[in-house]
């Protein structure tokens, strides 16, 4: 007796489906699971076998044999406790056949269903494929969200039976739920003074640019860093079941969140953290669990360079590849990149108040620990400078709230064009007369090289955005120009 | 002689400072009066040509920060005061010991003009026409500390109005910086005595601005002049929008038109005033 139930695989942050097949033989009792199980899916056999037993159903006393197709896929995690018990239910025609719904789970032993981390996957097969899905009850919401999808939340292995016995058409599906703004970050109003590094946070956030900080220890570059969620614009609803997928990939629940993902990898983060890998499945690492976020590298010049070199791929193209023998996984990796430094080894280089203890040779090869293709990437470089004491106590800088709106007006622009502007190729910029002429002037004059006057005029792009005009003015080229920066030519 | 006034010290712009004097007296203006606080930079006639440098970068370096520089327009240090503020297109008061019309010495008669034609101040408290007398200028310098929210003595010699100054402007609780010199120099006498008892020795033009903000407070904030002024001394990009009193984006967008035009670089986050 066979029967078939369908499950999902996230491979590379996308879903994919798998059959789980169920055969209930003549032989005498055995349970033998197939199609490359990690060990958690594994131990399935033990969870499904006392969850049936506990929902007061029999489990058939003869051999089960399960096999997850395509059996050359990895699978992983407890997300298939649910489709095997549901199929093996089906093959011993507890129940009836459940044909294409997609089935996601964990069961307890008790038969609970817990919400596991597929539910995503769930819910977008079912919006592609058309078909329902069946996922935990307290995750059917976010399922449900998703547009196209049609979810069904259970809340343990008899209420599912219970509902296939009924059939899915009868009842009411799961309304559309759980899309949350997320935890609130920290606010830019906490932040005194440095009216320099603000307005490049804000110009950052505002036209997508990569941003570096450098400056002395405690200056704030991190406490800067950290508010730039605060005035980004919140995740379309794609982009948020986008992120949430990766995030369930690498094992984390992040729930629909529309608020930006924010990560923050430490530099003895391994290769594999950064980008992505791990033994088995390739799981997604840092860079794509801050895919339509911010990556933000804290002490850049401390990460390996060869760790550094490996963001080129991403920062690129928008997308991670895991090569795996035989194969290769595209992890999409499309993040704002923040980092900050010291300006030297001491960290005190430029202070004023305090002399750099650094050699003049060493100083320099702190500063080529940043490539420069990975510098070219950033389209501004600011310097952070050391509070005074005096703004301490100063008044509060302007909310995130204020901020933001400014930004969500330039985002706006840029969407209407099609793409931030740490994309956008120069030449296709509306500007003035004055605005290109002076921005050749301070080519011919020295103080730009090429490469830096494409970086401003994409910056001058955004200043314009926030201003909310459609043509870069001379003034918004001036402030670009004046708000570039140096890391190599000190 | 069309513009000028009288303000006593009930009206309108009279000076605060001047109402810590046990006689408030009513003065005759030439130029822009202001409320904003000023630094005198005081000194010797006699002084030497290091001295005078000092004060030149001191004057200038004041009206970068958005100090008025106040001082008597004397020969030496005074005149070196006010060249350096004008140079950093600061704001000049010169307190004079005779009318407001009559320059004394007649050396200072382009100084005397620069001044005016800039957005500084003659002031006096003697009708205009008064001869400079020799007795008069003691008593003009009881003016400039008042006005004064520091004095800056740059040089000094044994006796001298300069000293005069330092002791009244101590006498209001006004504080007092000194310029350190050799001790066995003449033009250096009266400052080292100074610092002896207890004025607080000037270690460079950083070292003004850092004293006087650290005494005084925040530096004055500019209303924006038309020109961005860089003090010599160079200032970190992040001090513009104050320096300047304008929003950081107006701040970068001139700094970046002063780059183009060469009256301003940058050595890494430092700008400084263009070499032409």
């Amino acid at each position: 007796m066979y029967a078939a139930a369908t499950s999902v695989a996230l491979v590379g942050g996308d879903a994919r489906p798998v059959r789980v097949e169920a055969h209930v033989g003549r032989q005498s009792e055995a349970f033998k699971l197939s199609g490359l199980p990690d060990t958690a899916v594994r131990e399935a056999k033990d969870r499904v076998r006392a969850a049936v037993a506990s929902s007061g159903i029999r489990f058939p006393n003869r051999t089960v044999t399960v096999n997850l197709a395509p059996a050359d896929l990895p699978k992983s995690g407890t997300d298939y406790d649910l489709p095997i018990a549901l199929g093996i239910l089906a093959a011993s025609r507890e129940i009836p056949p459940l044909h294409d719904a997609v089935v996601v789970g964990e069961l307890a032993l008790d038969g609970a269903i817990r919400p596991g981390s597929n539910a995503f996957g769930a819910g977008v097969l079912s919006a592609r494929q058309k078909v329902p899905c069946l996922v935990a009850s307290s995750v059917a919401g976010e399922a449900a969200a998703i547009p196209g999808a049609t979810a069904y939340g259970v809340a343990s292995l008899a209420a599912a039976v219970d509902l296939i016995r009924g059939g899915l058409g009868t009842v009411e599906p799961a309304r559309p739920g759980g899309c949350v703004l997320g935890e609130k970050p920290p606010d830019l109003a906490d932040i005194r003074g440095q009216p320099m590094a603000r307005r490049a946070l804000e110009v950052a956030a505002a036209g997508g640019h990569h941003l570096l900080m450098h400056g002395p220890p405690g200056s704030g570059k991190t406490m800067l860093a950290r508010r730039i969620v605060g005035i980004l614009p919140p995740l379309r609803l794609e982009e948020a079941v986008e992120t949430a997928m990766l995030w369930a990939a690498a094992g984390r629940r992040r729930g629909l969140v529309v608020t930006p993902p924010f990560r923050a990898p430490h530099h003895t983060a391994s290769k594999a953290a950064l980008v992505g890998g791990g033994s088995g499945n390739p799981v997604p690492g840092e860079v794509s669990l801050a895919h339509r976020g911010t990556l933000f590298l804290d002490e850049l010049a401390e990460f390996p360079r060869s760790h550094l070199d490996t963001l080129r791929q991403p920062l690129e193209e928008g997308v991670v590849s895991v090569a795996r023998r035989g194969s290769s996984v595209d992890f999409p990796a499309t993040f704002q990149l923040l980092a900050a430094t010291n300006a030297c080894p001491c960290g005190f280089y430029g202070d004023g108040r305090r002399p750099c203890e650094c050699r003049p040779a060493i100083l320099g090869r702190y500063r080529s620990r940043i490539s420069g293709p990975l510098l070219d990437r950033f389209d501004l470089i600011v310097r952070v400078a050391r509070v005074e004491a005096a703004e301490y106590t100063g008044p509060r800088g302007e909310t995130s709230e204020s901020v933001a709106a400014r930004v969500n007006r330039a985002r706006a622009a840029q969407t209407k064009r099609g793409q931030v502007n740490r994309h956008l190729e120069v030449g296709d910029s509306v500007e003035s007369k004055a605005a290109a002429e002076l921005v050749a002037s301070a080519v011919s004059v020295g103080v730009l090289t090429a490469r830096g006057a494409d970086r401003v005029r994409r910056v001058a792009r955004t200043i314009a955005d926030l201003a909310g005009v459609d043509r870069v003015e001379e003034e918004h080229m001036a402030e670009a120009i004046g708000l570039r920066g140096e890391w190599r030519d000190e | 002689m069309s513009d000028l006034r009288l303000i006593c010290k009930d009206g309108p712009g009279y000076p605060e400072g001047l109402l810590d004097l046990e006689d408030p007296p009513p003065l005759y203006v030439l130029g822009e009066t202001t409320t904003a606080p000023g630094v005198a930079v005081v000194g010797t006639r006699k002084c030497t040509r290091y001295g005078m440098s000092l004060a030149d970068g001191f004057g200038h370096a004041l009206a970068g920060a958005g100090w008025t520089t106040v001082s008597g327009l004397a020969r030496g240090i005074d005149a070196a005061a006010h060249r350096g503020t004008l140079r950093g297109k600061g704001r000049a008061v010169a307190v004079l010991g005779s009318g407001v019309d009559v320059v004394y010495p007649v050396e200072n008669t382009h100084l005397y003009q620069s001044i005016l034609a800039g957005q500084g101040a003659i002031m006096s408290e003697y009708p205009p026409g008064t001869r400079p007398d020799r007795w008069r200028f003691p008593a003009r310098n009881r003016i400039i500390a008042g006005i004064s929210s520091a004095v800056v003595v740059v040089e000094a010699g044994e006796k001298g109005g300069a000293l005069i100054t330092a002791r009244l402007a101590a006498e209001m609780g006004r504080p007092v910086l000194v310029v350190p010199g050799d001790v066995d120099r003449l033009a250096s006498v009266g400052c080292n005595r100074l610092i002896r008892d207890g004025a607080l020795p000037v270690l460079g033009v950083d070292d003004l601005l850092t004293e006087l903000e650290l005494i005084l407070g925040r530096r004055p904030n500019q209303a924006s002049p038309p020109n961005g002024v860089i003090p010599q001394a160079g200032v970190p990009v992040e001090d513009l929008p104050e320096l300047w009193g304008c929003s950081p984006g107006e701040a970068l967008a001139r700094l970046a038109r002063m780059e183009v035009a060469g009256e301003a670089r940058r050595a890494g986050d430092v700008v400084l005033p263009g070499s032409g």
